[in-house]
């Protein structure tokens, strides 16, 4: 079945089947509802691919994340599907394990597929790697800065402070020892993460302790075991700032089976604000990530681009998503107001 | 005699413009107050991640609104549409835009700027939803997001301030030195409307945005501040209901002002009958030109050393006709007032000239006078 016959039964020409099919607002409701009820009964569909050809676009656009089980990650293309749905768009989703040559393998393989544009988020690769995707004149939106992949459209959330604000509203409340389980993945938020702990654990001129720093899968049970560390310090940390929710959870669980109380004995401060942190007891206190947001965002980067509606010689934009402070119970705060703002 | 008023570079028909709030939440309803006569229309407040409804999140109570929805539930690809429904009768449209970062923001304004809105608003100064202090109670905030979307596009860009701050004077300097080219204000003041005392819990769940007629004396003396501190024209909005209250705005310097809460109340027909009331005024009172009023009122507020301190007392200008009103007694601090039955009595010698007792009276038949 193809247009022509569609065409003919209606007794429409071909543009105007072309017409319902691409710019539906432009045809006359009677004569749209006329030839959507006639393609119904004739069972037909356009064919994606020879229309791909014809408009030298194939309607999809690449989405590349680290790991699939990240809810983190579920969220960014929860966001860039909302977009992609308004613009239907189809998304090609793939993941890269933090691995280099397996996000350079993918994006050659986007190319090949003409893909009419890719978001790289967290993406590893370099300047160097991106000559390829010029050439092609393929549309990119990353989600996350990296110090070695410049000059790009990006969309990101400033992981320094806000750790520094999680870390300063602990010091507010009074814990001067502070000691951090920190993930191994994802690498370079948490190597920022890091610095923002470091840095306002000095800037608020308090004793900075390796000692009290923890390194573990990231995990329930990587949060679980760094706990155990801590915990088996001579000297240990009255409170813990954990690089992600799923390893609080896991660093929460060997607390209390230490018989220790959340925050009275220990205080415990996530980062990501999953869902289930708003419900387990003591409520987390934990870092909003604005996942959803970067992948609307992005998303709709990606989509001006692609559209043309940025200037040719328009300076890569850099739009950067605050992340928001969620204070729960298990930090120790006693102001009720602040988990209300 | 005209209505018109030239706003930012904008031709208004009128100085009335409808607020952002869930009243002009799209394209249709933008339509609607355009056809029924608005100035311009202020779109709800667009931002990049739509927030789901709670239910209730608008009270009423004593003339007050409190209202806790958090801006508009339409994504941004659909307000291309809407925007366009919103135009279809060439009314002017601005769009109110809100996010946390001066880059995000600069990238709705311009989205919405390819749309072809007319103007930004940028909605800075919610009472609810974006923490405790609230964006726009900061002038370096203030400053840094207006700076970048006044850079980053080319059409008027206004400033919505908020009551909620220390210093509205830096804060509306802050805009003017930005690049903006209008100030609004007031925002919805942060508020708990009331207690439900037998269910012992608040009408509505969290702290809200307070709108309607009480937050009307807040609304007047920022507006006039903004107009004392700064040239930019000023869009007064808060609790205006009557054409007497939009000639209240405009005396105290606002060139156009806002409403919202009475035309939730009242449908956007209001819009007409304030028009009409506003035009009869001018013609009984031989205004050709709103600007001819404008700020007219400003240079009456005084500072304390400048007012006048004069011997005056209370008078009755009339005899009272009401045998058990004893308004004006209570109301006396000073204990000057006495009434027998429909005869007042004012000691003048106790009188200390405060005033109270000319406004409580029901028939204002007492005035302050030299003895």
């Amino acid at each position: 079945m193809n247009i022509k016959a569609v065409a003919k039964k209606a007794g429409v020409s071909v543009a105007t089947i072309s017409r319902v099919l691409n710019h539906p607002d432009a045809v006359a409701p009677d004569t749209k509802e006329h030839i959507l009820k006639i393609m119904e009964s004739l069972e037909y569909t356009p064919n994606w691919f020879a229309r791909g050809l014809k408009l030298n676009r194939t309607g999809v656009i690449a989405l590349l994340i680290p790991e699939i089980l990240d809810m983190g990650y579920m969220e960014i293309a929860k966001g860039v599907e909302a977009v992609a749905h308004q613009k239907k768009y189809n998304i090609m989703l793939c993941t890269t394990e933090e691995d280099r040559s397996k996000e350079k393998g993918y994006i050659e393989n986007f190319i090949a597929r003409k893909v009419d544009g890719i978001i790289l988020v967290s993406s590893f690769l370099k300047n160097s790697d991106f000559d390829q995707i010029k050439k092609q004149d393929i549309s990119v939106v990353l989600i996350g800065k990296n110090e070695e992949l410049t000059g790009e459209n990006l969309v990101y959330t400033d992981y320094q402070s806000a750790t520094g604000e999680a870390i300063r509203h602990m010091i507010e409340i009074g814990h001067r020892k502070i000691g951090m389980i920190y993930g191994t993945r994802p690498k370079i938020e948490n190597m920022d993460k890091r610095e923002g702990f470091r840095k306002t654990i000095t800037e608020e001129g308090l004793n900075y302790r390796p000692e009290h720093i923890v390194e573990e899968e990231n995990s329930i049970e990587g949060g679980f075991l760094g706990a155990s560390k801590l915990l088996n310090l001579k000297d240990r940390p009255e409170a813990i700032f954990v690089t992600s929710d799923i390893m609080a959870i896991g660093a929460m669980e060997k607390i209390k089976q230490a018989g220790l109380k959340i925050p009275q004995d220990i205080a415990v401060v996530g980062f990501d604000n999953l869902k289930i942190s708003g419900y387990i007891e003591p409520k987390l206190t934990t870092v909003a990530k604005p996942m959803y947001r970067m992948g609307l965002v992005a998303a709709r980067l990606l989509f001006d681009l692609m559209e043309g509606d940025r200037e040719e010689d328009g300076e890569p934009q850099e739009i950067l998503i605050q992340s928001k402070l969620k204070v729960r119970k298990s930090c120790g705060h006693l102001d009720r107001v602040k988990e209300i703002f | 005699m005209t209505l018109a008023i030239d706003f930012m570079g904008l031709k208004l028909k009128n100085p009335i413009i409808v607020a952002a709030g869930p009243w002009s939440r799209n394209g249709e309803m933008l339509n609607k107050a355009i056809l029924a006569g608005a100035g311009a229309v202020v779109t709800e407040t667009i931002v990049n991640e739509v927030n789901i409804d709670v239910r209730p999140r608008v009270a009423y109570h004593n003339g007050g609104v409190q209202n806790i929805r958090l801006y508009s539930d339409i994504l941004l690809e659909e307000w291309e549409r809407e925007i366009d429904i919103a135009k279809s009768h060439d009314g002017i449209v601005i769009a109110s835009i809100c996010a946390q970062t001066s880059s995000e923001i600069s990238y709705i304004a311009g989205k919405m700027e390819k749309v072809g809105v007319d103007a930004i608003e940028l909605g800075l100064a919610s009472p609810m939803g974006e923490g405790l202090e609230v964006m726009a109670a900061s002038a370096e905030k203030i400053y840094e997001m207006t700076r970048k979307v006044v850079n980053s596009v080319d059409i008027p860009v206004m400033v919505k301030l908020s009551q909620n701050v220390t210093n509205m004077s830096k804060v509306a300097c802050a805009v003017e030195k930005a690049g903006g080219s209008a100030i609004s204000a007031i925002d919805t003041v942060r508020c708990i409307l009331g207690v439900d005392i037998k269910g012992r819990k608040p009408y509505l769940a969290t702290y809200g945005g307070y709108s309607g007629p009480p937050i009307k004396p807040l609304g007047l003396a920022s507006v006039a501040t903004i107009a004392q501190s700064t040239k930019l024209p000023v869009c007064g909005i808060g609790g205006i209901e009557t054409y007497e209250n939009v000639l209240e705005y405009l005396m105290l310097g606002a060139s156009a002002i806002q409403m919202g809460t009475a035309l939730m109340l009242n449908g956007f027909e209001h819009i007409e009958a304030v028009k009409g009331d506003l035009e009869a005024w001018m013609l009984e009172n031989g205004i050709e030109d709103l600007s001819e009023i404008r700020g007219a009122a400003l240079s009456e507020i005084k500072s304390f050393d400048e007012i006048q301190v004069e011997p005056k007392v209370s008078h009755l200008s009339d005899i009272c006709q009401r045998n058990d009103c004893e308004k004006c007694v209570k109301g006396c601090v000073y204990e000057a007032i006495s009434k027998a039955g429909c005869s007042v009595i004012v000691n003048e010698d106790k009188c200390r000239g405060c005033g109270l007792c000319c406004d409580v009276c029901p028939d204002r038949i007492l005035e302050l006078i030299w003895p």
